[in-house]
């Protein structure tokens, strides 16, 4: 039987925004309401619409399912943990005198910009009703925040001589959420 | 009834169409319009999203197959959701009959 013109089009607009498994889901789901809807005697193009209907606005949908994307939440959480781990850095840093540390000004701006960046992805992924949006924005802060936190703790370890029990607790708390994120970037991936 | 007035419940509710067995996504709607006896006015699309998300809490657990030449995607509730939609019947039984009590004016608990 050929799937109306309304289900083709309406399954293009989920396609556009969800991956293929999920839109393989509604596929099966809108055109079992579809036939639903010719067994009550419906003509073809009146099922679709009643079916299309019955379902919802697609981006009702897509909206629902950015909610429960996994790279959504990952953000989510790097997004609440990034001030402890932060707070961890700044007393370190301070007390390590790191103003002194030989790191060239580009470097320092240059970490600077890539934090920005980080959470400006992560605050994407936490907020936005886009799928895919969401989905590359967590992954990709995901990754920035683990490669940010292998950076710092290895120039801290190559750069601060006295390395005190503040940097030794910064440097594990950076530890810890490189292995968040690398754990909540394998949900994210799947999908 | 609206999508608005379920909210907080959807879960316990999905959780029961799949308590008879495994389901796909168009038969648990199905299953939910027979028990409620068609009273529910929900986007329907919207019910796959809340599957994900049981899913992902580990309450429900999703496979697949092909049927008629398309994939189908499968639910079927795992031990944590039996044991939630156990918890969550009760609270809600415990919950309308407090609730009916105090608008119909009975006394609590109301003989049997």
């Amino acid at each position: 039987m050929a799937e109306p013109r309304l289900i083709g089009s309406y399954l293009a607009v989920l396609a556009a925004e969800l991956p293929a498994p999920i839109v393989e889901e509604l596929a099966d789901g809108l055109t079992e309401t579809h036939r639903s809807y010719l067994r009550q005697g419906l003509a073809p193009d009146a099922a679709a619409e009643s079916a299309v209907a019955e379902f919802g606005e697609p981006q009702a949908i897509v909206a629902e399912f950015a909610r429960v994307n996994p790279a959504r939440h990952a953000a989510r959480r790097l997004l609440v943990i990034g001030p402890v781990v932060g707070a961890c850095w700044t007393v370190a840093l301070v007390t390590s005198r790191a103003g002194s540390w030989p790191v060239p000004l580009p470097a320092r701006i240059l970490t600077g910009v890539a934090l920005i960046t980080i959470i400006g992805l992560l605050a994407a992924a936490a907020l936005s009703t886009r799928y895919r949006l969401a989905a590359r924005a967590g992954v990709a802060g995901c990754i920035g925040i683990a490669t940010l936190d292998a950076v710092l703790i290895t120039g801290a370890a190559f750069t601060d001589a006295s390395m005190t029990w503040v940097m030794v607790a910064a440097m594990m708390a950076s530890t810890a959420r490189i292995a968040f994120a690398a754990w909540s970037l394998v949900p994210a991936l799947s999908r | 009834m609206r999508a608005e007035e379920l909210k907080g419940h959807l879960d316990a509710m999905l959780l029961a169409a799949l308590e008879g067995g495994p389901r796909h996504g168009y038969a648990v709607i199905e299953g939910l319009r027979q028990s409620t006896g068609g009273r529910l006015d929900l986007p329907t699309g919207t019910i796959y999203p809340a599957l994900r998300r049981l899913e992902q809490a580990g309450l429900i657990t999703g496979s697949w197959s092909v049927v008629g030449g398309r994939r189908r995607r499968e639910y079927r509730l795992t031990a944590a959701g039996t044991r939630a939609l156990s918890g969550r019947r009760a609270a809600w039984l415990d919950f309308s009959a407090t609730v009916s009590a105090a608008l119909e004016g009975r006394p609590w608990p109301s003989p049997a």
